[in-house]
């Protein structure tokens, strides 16, 4: 069981990323306007489109049910469940009982079972074929994720995050190029789910995304928009803490934290910055293509577990 | 010896059951009441037996019966015990949901129903607790008997072939379980398992063995490629019955791969032994959610899903048999505790599932998704039970199938770290294996509940639908509560399970709870707390909840529209959804997969076309036999004694000629 602190830390973790997260999404939407040569919105255009949201009408096609006026709470809580159990300012897991692997990995299919079931309870086509795309791109991911994600716990000696990345930082891993691999494989696995091109485009409508939200409106809408912002900040925050632990406070101290917060910003403007840099650089790949695309990404994580096999 | 005890109450109420429900079968509601109040008593004395022999030293009772090389011997251990109750548990809830399922079938010879049920329940429990080879076999055909009688109650085309099916595979395994029984017999020169664990047989032999073993009760488990029967048998078989077929009688055969892997040669395990489980494991882990992934008809998508979960069943038994053949005990009870746990999982969610498909198929009269639909708003509790069960089957936390999901990890996690090159290597790509099956999983439950339960009904029953009868949706719900329930309190659950492991293999325990939190042992450096994750649900549920709240009294309530948004067109019952096109793009990522299932079902088909033609052949051959051979040797028979009548011609003074005749034959033989 955790102590106080940790678990104060965990609740204050998620709360956090809670309140920035639109930040963080309009940061995004801002860096690719200015690498448009766009003006673009301000960077707290998000906070504005989710406050002008949450005082319209919330409307529901006659054949919605309760899966589909549920879905948004489900969403944000199921997030920030997952943020109390991801390293991002420390190197630990704040509540270690959610930060091991496989919870993580569960819990975002909790997310997307609940988004897609909410696809299809609109009793919309069109939210219908966004589900099932959404849950495809599932299937196409999460195997990658696991075999990067298992080779990096068979290097480190433990299913939980931040003991992953505590090997890593201190380098106790005894192949670089095993992990490289790994990281490389998770990194193309997390690029997928963040719902960005070539293989989504968040912000369109009947996209991946964004399909199965075809007919969320008001409140509703403006919670989901902010569980999708959420949801990207997670996915980065997770590469950060397993991967790119550098940085991060080892103990629970103030000037630990403090640091770790400032190294964990810096982190997440370099990667979204990279994110735009990919996303501006490509086009709109077709969907039928995206399994040859995550080929690749088997490839690399079965290449990341061989080279843990001979120990390279 | 309150195990036994109330095991014999349990069988001779079954007994007295099914006897009564044959008596009274010309009236079909008395015959309903007197089986399934039979059956509520003999499932709930058969619960008590097997949760007290949980924690039990093994009961045992040897009663000589009839045959002299064969002792009727019972024997209640742990891990019986486990079955027992999951049997009890599962028939418990069957019986109540069938007081008013079985109306359905209401002058259809609902007493023969009972009748099977009850000697079906009756002999799993029997199989389980058997402790002698010839009394197991005994049980395992009745058992496959009274099922297959089951399967062909609807006694449509369909249910009679794929009862054909069913009977052939099953044969097919007994035959194997019974040779290797045989050869274990014939090295401990008795048929008591008690002997069979005394003798150590020689490494090839005892290899020999395990492999007919493990394909005799694989068959009847379903795994891949021995599956065939499974998804045609259990939607064929009434719902409370394939609840039962699919939660516990293919984990007979799991059993069965335990008892003979584990138990009965216990300690001479080799370690390819449990990666050749593993391999199968995995395989019908993919396969079998990828092949329910492209089902519309409800039971067949259920049951293919049997044969997924019996894969992750395996997965854990083989990191058991591994641990076993490494000589680390530590990882056989993780590994085989994880395979126990999810098997008492998969009971109890897919018993929900079938129930729940069984209660939806009550009011639209078809097992065919597409044309359903929905029917949460006529059917809520339904709907939330199935819910439930899907979230369950999907692994998705804080529910039951999540956590020996998580310990299944675990034990491939465990096993990687140590053992040699082979191990090594197996057990990631089992764990990645794993991995898809989750996510085909979730796929498949958003597509069965969605097209089931969400959207516009597709056909008149849909729209005309009620929410089911009350008994139906009680033995929903006690399934349900127990999904939530073995998955919030598996700090208490995970320990017990670990007990029926360690003491089924015969090593020391290992810790596996601690407080709230749930670990893989001792010195495991990850730990998982369900507990603690519904919680912070919860909690932090409130915060989305509030800001959705906040804004409540400045905007208009909120409003359910005509109809969803279709490009300006008006909605049409035709655009919605299908369970065919929801599929459509795994079934094009997959192609190859759904080809080697053509390819496996051609070998099938031809198997049973050569069956047929063998059929075909003996028939044509049994006249050309007689004509051949039997019919000359009986005709010339005739001939000859119609020839030889002509000596008695029926004059006494020629009879007096042949006396003197033969005597003085004789005169002369005698004299010379």
């Amino acid at each position: 069981m955790p102590t106080l602190s940790h678990f104060l830390l965990a609740v204050v973790q998620a709360l956090a990323l809670f309140a920035v997260a639109p930040l963080i999404s309009g940061l995004s939407r801002f860096e690719r306007a200015k690498m448009h040569t766009r003006r673009g919105p301000s960077i707290f255009q998000d906070y504005r489109d989710i406050y002008k949201l949450l005082r319209r009408q919330d409307l529901a096609p006659g054949e919605a049910g309760r899966i589909f006026q549920f879905m948004p709470v489900v969403m944000l809580a199921t997030l920030m469940v997952i943020a109390t159990g991801l390293p991002m300012l420390t190197r630990f897991t704040p509540i270690s009982a959610v930060g091991d692997l496989i919870t993580v990995v569960y819990l975002f299919a909790l997310i997307r079972f609940f988004f897609s079931l909410s696809g299809l309870d609109s009793g919309s086509s069109f939210a219908g074929i966004g589900a099932s795309r959404e849950l495809t791109m599932g299937v196409l991911v999460e195997p990658i994720m696991m075999l990067a994600l298992f080779v990096a716990a068979l290097l480190a000696g433990s299913t939980n995050l931040g003991e992953i990345g505590i090997a890593i930082s201190s380098g106790t891993v005894h192949s670089a190029a095993a992990t490289l691999l790994a990281a490389g494989a998770f990194a193309f696995a997390l690029y997928i789910e963040l719902g960005k091109l070539p293989y989504d485009m968040a912000e369109a409508e009947q996209e991946l995304q964004e399909g199965p939200l075809t007919e969320y409106s008001g409140p509703s809408l403006a919670l989901v928009k902010w569980g999708l912002a959420l949801k990207q900040t997670l996915v980065v925050g997770w590469f950060i803490g397993v991967f790119l632990p550098f940085g991060s406070a080892t103990e629970m101290s103030f000037f630990g934290l403090i640091g770790g917060l400032i190294a964990f910003v810096i982190k997440l403007f370099v990667i979204f910055g990279v994110i735009a840099v990919i996303e501006n650089s490509v086009a709109r790949a077709r969907f039928r293509l995206t399994p040859q695309h995550s080929w690749l990404g088997v490839g690399a994580a079965s290449l990341a577990f061989v080279f843990y096999l001979v120990g390279l | 010896m309150t195990p036994l005890s109330f095991f014999w109450i349990s069988i001779l109420v079954s007994v007295v059951g099914a006897l009564a429900s044959i008596l009274v079968r010309n009236s079909d509601s008395t015959a309903i009441r007197a089986a399934s109040g039979a059956g509520i008593v003999a499932s709930a004395a058969g619960l008590v037996s097997g949760l007290s022999a949980l924690s039990g030293p093994a009961a045992v009772i040897d009663l000589a019966g009839p045959y002299p090389f064969a002792h009727f011997v019972l024997r209640v251990d742990p891990l019986a015990g486990l079955m027992i109750s999951v049997i009890s548990l599962l028939s418990l809830v069957a019986w109540i949901y069938g007081l008013a399922y079985m109306r359905e079938y209401e002058g259809r010879g609902v007493g023969g129903m009972g009748f099977f049920m009850h000697i079906f329940i009756a002999s799993m429990m029997l199989v389980v607790a058997a402790d002698n080879a010839f009394w197991f076999l005994i049980f395992f055909e009745m058992m496959s008997l009274a099922s297959y009688f089951l399967v062909i109650f609807d006694q449509n085309d369909e249910a009679v072939s794929a009862g054909f099916l069913y009977f052939f595979v099953a044969h097919a395994g007994s035959v194997l379980i019974m040779a290797a029984f045989f050869l274990m017999a014939n090295a401990a020169g008795s048929f008591d398992f008690a002997a069979f664990r005394e003798t150590s047989l020689s490494p090839t032999t005892a290899s020999i063995v395990f492999l007919l073993g493990f394909l005799g009760f694989g068959a009847k488990a379903g795994m891949i490629p021995l599956h065939i029967w499974l998804p045609r048998a259990h939607p064929a078989a009434p719902s409370h019955a394939s609840a039962l077929m699919s939660g516990v009688m293919i984990k007979i055969g799991v059993f069965g791969i335990i008892k003979v892997g584990l138990d009965l040669l216990g300690g001479q395990e080799l370690l390819w032994w449990g990666v050749v489980v593993l391999a199968f494991g995995a395989v019908s882990s993919v396969l079998g959610v990828i092949y329910a992934l492209a089902e519309h008809d409800i039971k067949k998508l259920l049951a293919y899903h049997s044969v997924e979960n019996i894969g992750i069943i395996l997965l854990g038994v083989g990191v058991g048999m591994i641990g076993i053949a490494m000589n680390n005990p530590t990882l056989a009870v993780l590994g085989l505790m994880a395979g126990l746990y999810h098997l008492l999982n998969h009971a109890v969610f897919k018993g929900l599932l079938f129930l729940g498909a069984g209660s939806v198929i009550y009011r639209t009269h078809t097992k065919d998704m597409e044309a359903m639909g929905g029917l949460a708003k006529a059917m809520p509790w339904t709907a939330l039970s199935f819910l439930i069960g899907a979230l369950a089957i999907s692994a998705i936390p804080p529910l039951n199938g999540f956590v020996s999901e998580w310990y299944t990890y675990q034990a491939l996690f465990a096993g990687a770290l140590e053992g040699s090159f082979l191990v090594r290597f197996a057990t990631p790509i089992a764990a990645v294996m794993l991995a898809l099956t989750g996510a085909l999983a979730v796929m498949c439950f958003v597509k069965a509940y969605g097209v089931i339960f969400s959207g516009p009904a597709r056909s008149e029953n849909a729209r005309n639908a009620t929410e089911a009868p009350h008994s139906m949706v009680a033995g929903m719900a006690i399934l349900a509560a127990a999904c939530v329930l073995l998955g919030l309190l598996a700090p208490l659950v995970a320990p017990v399970m670990g007990n029926i492991a360690s003491a089924t293999l015969g090593v020391p325990a290992v810790m596996f709870a601690d407080g709230a939190t749930l670990m893989p042992g001792e010195g495991a450096r990850t730990v998982l707390s369900t507990p603690l994750i519904a919680v912070l649900l919860i909690a932090l549920a409130m915060l989305p909840l509030v800001i959705h709240g906040i804004n409540a009294r400045m905007r208009a309530t909120r409003r359910h529209t005509e109809a969803a948004w279709a490009t300006g067109y008006l909605p049409d019952v035709h655009m919605a959804l299908t369970a065919k096109s929801f599929a459509q793009p795994i079934r094009m990522f997959f192609a190859p997969l759904y080809a080697v299932r053509k390819t496996v079902s051609t070998v099938w088909a031809c198997l049973t076309r050569g069956y047929e033609r063998f059929v075909c052949f003996a028939r044509r051959n049994e006249p050309w036999a007689d004509n051949r051979f039997v019919n000359p040797i009986a005709s010339g028979v005739g001939v000859a004694g119609r020839r030889f009548q002509v000596i008695q011609g029926g004059d006494f003074r020629i009879y007096c000629l042949y006396i003197v005749g033969a005597l003085v034959a004789l005169l002369i033989v005698a004299a010379s």
